[in-house]
């Protein structure tokens, strides 16, 4: 009785919307925008991997495919490179005053109190031709000419990087907090040096942090679409821009609705082997 | 205190403070010879936790010196030390094996593999844990994983092994238990211990020498005995063990009086105005005892009987019975009595 409210809340947020966006996949595509309600089509999934050839035959068609993988690629690089430098900070924070830590936690959360559009709109100033960067690299006399950053995956990769970097960061630094200060002692007790230290104690007994660091990370940017529009210059397409695109411009919702639930499918698959992998020990 | 040239384990006037004000060392010199068992007794924040730290390296002194076997420790890290720590919350690697806990620091030597599973199998079977090493920390007791933190400790036969109030975190009869089981690991394993607690019962028990420390300082070295029977310090005679404290004025050579009037003989001498510490098993009601009082309180704990004392000066004075005859009491309450204390069992102190 009394998870009823939180039945219903699940029920209503959760479930329904993606019943909708099940209904959608399964319906015919309406020319002008939307759907024809009523009718039934498995186009939207045979057109992820097939086209209509001129005569009406089918041929194997690897373009979403190739998305799909770009996606998952931009993804994986955006989440090494924000592990690799959230691990060592989130270390430093977490061995500072507990006074000081708490400011450096309202440090990290405050970009969210700026639109994630209009920070990329800040990379881009940044990694333009003739930007910040490109001056400052010329000031000292780094470089000349150009860095052909801005509008390649590089730059979105950057902005990918940039806009989850904290939701790698906090969870990692929350599990090296509650980290049992006395076993780091034990360890240099034993005889471990600062980095055996490191490998053996803390990153093994922070997994849980970093695990949920690595799905915060790489869930959303595999869904990203605001990076790779403007830093990536709409050239670099992941599967946010192409779902984006279906239900803006392309007008073909059920193919966006189609897309969006092989994204769900392979995260979860993903997710579920995890779980198998690192089923915790009874 | 003469600093002996041969001690093993020897600190040397060292001062640390926290903060500002907080003076956690306060001038701290100790010689420990190698093979003791050596305690650091006193009560929350006396500085023995800090000291046994400081000779760890977990903390560095801001002033003094640590030298072990004649070779001084300062400045360097915890693990370039030859000294092994038991910590209180006996700090077991969670997310390993007991196997792999005792393991850890062989590894960190990188010892070749067999020497390591060798080694490790010895250390399990002494400290009774042979056949548990597959086990995970989480499926121990409190005792088995002290005896982890032990095993691993040992394992890396340390020059001194550190132990900082091991048994506060288990049960009365664990601790009762491990108290002997640590005695044992010492005769046979040689190695030097240096133990920090608050239970004076602990300290008494366990130790070749006890250390009693206050505020930063050491008041007072010496054998359990020596300790218990005769405290320098009127603080060292109240943490350890119970005793009468009583307030008295010299009148003649070996002879005091206290407040009340009643007249002493002591065996030593003492100032003008003096602490007599009594402990209460050492008086006993007797008719031709010299202290006139009132009983105003029977305590009754099995083994024996403590009776406590109305004096007339308003001081009141604890004296223990061994309940040698039964049910027999010494004492009705209320019952004016007399009191006789051996003057050998009077220590005059000077606070």
């Amino acid at each position: 009785m009394l998870l009823a409210p939180s039945t219903v809340i699940v029920g209503a947020v959760l479930i329904a919307p993606l019943g909708m966006l099940l209904a959608i996949s399964l319906l015919q595509r309406n020319p002008n925008g939307g759907v024809i309600w009523g009718s039934f089509s498995l186009d939207a999934y045979t057109g992820f991997l097939f086209e209509r050839g001129f005569s009406g035959e089918r041929e194997l068609n690897w373009d979403y495919v190739s998305i799909f993988a770009r996606s998952v690629g931009l993804a994986g690089i955006a989440t090494i490179t924000s592990f690799v430098i959230a691990l060592p900070t989130a270390l430093w924070m977490a061995f500072q005053p507990p006074q000081r830590r708490l400011l450096l936690v309202f440090l990290v959360t405050l970009p969210f109190w700026t639109n994630l559009l209009v920070r990329n709109y800040a990379w881009i100033l940044l990694l333009r031709a003739d930007g910040l960067i490109e001056q400052l690299l010329h000031a000292l006399g780094l470089l000349d000419g150009r860095m052909g950053i801005i509008y390649t995956p590089t730059a979105t990769a950057i902005g990918l990087t940039y806009s989850f970097l904290p939701f790698m960061l906090l969870p990692i630094y929350l599990s090296l907090e509650k980290l049992d200060r006395r076993l780091i002692e034990a360890a240099f007790d034993l005889g471990a040096s600062r980095w055996r230290t490191l490998a053996r104690i803390i990153l093994p007994l922070c997994m849980p942090g970093i695990l949920g660091g690595v799905i915060l990370v790489f869930i959303p940017g595999l869904g990203a679409f605001i990076s790779p529009e403007l830093l990536g210059g709409g050239k670099t397409m992941m599967v946010g821009n192409l779902i984006q695109a279906q239900f803006g411009y392309g007008r073909n919702w059920p193919f966006g609705a189609a897309l969006a639930f092989v994204l769900l499918v392979l995260v979860l698959a993903a997710t579920y082997l995890h779980r198998i992998r690192f089923r915790p020990a009874s | 205190m003469a600093l002996s040239e041969t001690a093993f384990l020897s600190c040397r006037d060292l001062r640390k403070t926290f903060g500002a004000t907080v003076r956690a060392l306060d001038g701290v010199s100790v010689d420990i010879a190698p093979g003791e068992f050596f305690t650091l007794l006193g009560p929350s924040g006396c500085g023995k936790t800090t000291l046994l730290r400081t000779i760890a390296g977990f903390e560095r002194q801001d002033s003094g010196t640590i030298l072990l076997g004649g070779q001084p420790l300062d400045g360097l890290p915890p693990y370039r030390r030859p000294v092994n720590t038991v910590f209180q919350s006996y700090a077991v690697f969670p997310h390993m094996t007991v196997a792999q806990n005792v393991a850890f620091g062989l590894e960190m030597q990188r010892l070749p593999r067999p020497e390591i599973h060798a080694r490790v199998e010895a250390m399990l079977a002494l400290v009774r844990l042979a056949g548990l090493g597959a086990r995970k920390p989480n499926q121990l007791s409190g005792g088995q994983q002290q005896r982890v933190a032990l095993a691993r400790a040992l394992a890396n036969t340390p020059k001194v092994l550190l132990l900082d109030e091991p048994l506060s975190a288990l049960d009365l009869k664990l601790r009762n238990e491990m108290r002997l089981e640590l005695k044992r690991l010492q005769a046979e394993t040689g190695i030097t211990f240096i133990f920090v607690t608050h239970d004076q019962h602990e300290a008494l028990t366990m130790s070749d020498r006890v250390a009693v420390m206050r505020d930063g300082r050491i008041l007072q070295i010496g054998t359990p005995a020596e300790i218990y029977e005769r405290p320098a310090f009127r603080f060292v005679a109240d943490f350890i063990g119970e005793a009468n404290l009583l307030d008295a004025t010299r009148i003649a050579p070996n002879r005091f009086r206290l407040a009340g009037g009643a007249e002493l003989d002591t065996a030593e001498d003492g100032p003008e105005t003096a602490t007599l510490a009594i402990r209460p098993e050492r008086a006993t009601i007797s008719p031709d005892g010299t202290i006139p009082g009132t009983v105003e309180q029977i305590v009754y704990d099995g083994a024996d009987t403590t009776y406590h004392v109305a004096l007339a000066g308003g001081a009141t004075l604890r004296v223990r019975e061994t309940n040698r005859a039964g049910l027999a009491i010494r004492a009705q309450l209320g019952a004016a009595i007399r009191v006789t204390i051996d003057p050998a069992a009077i220590r005059v102190l000077a606070e």
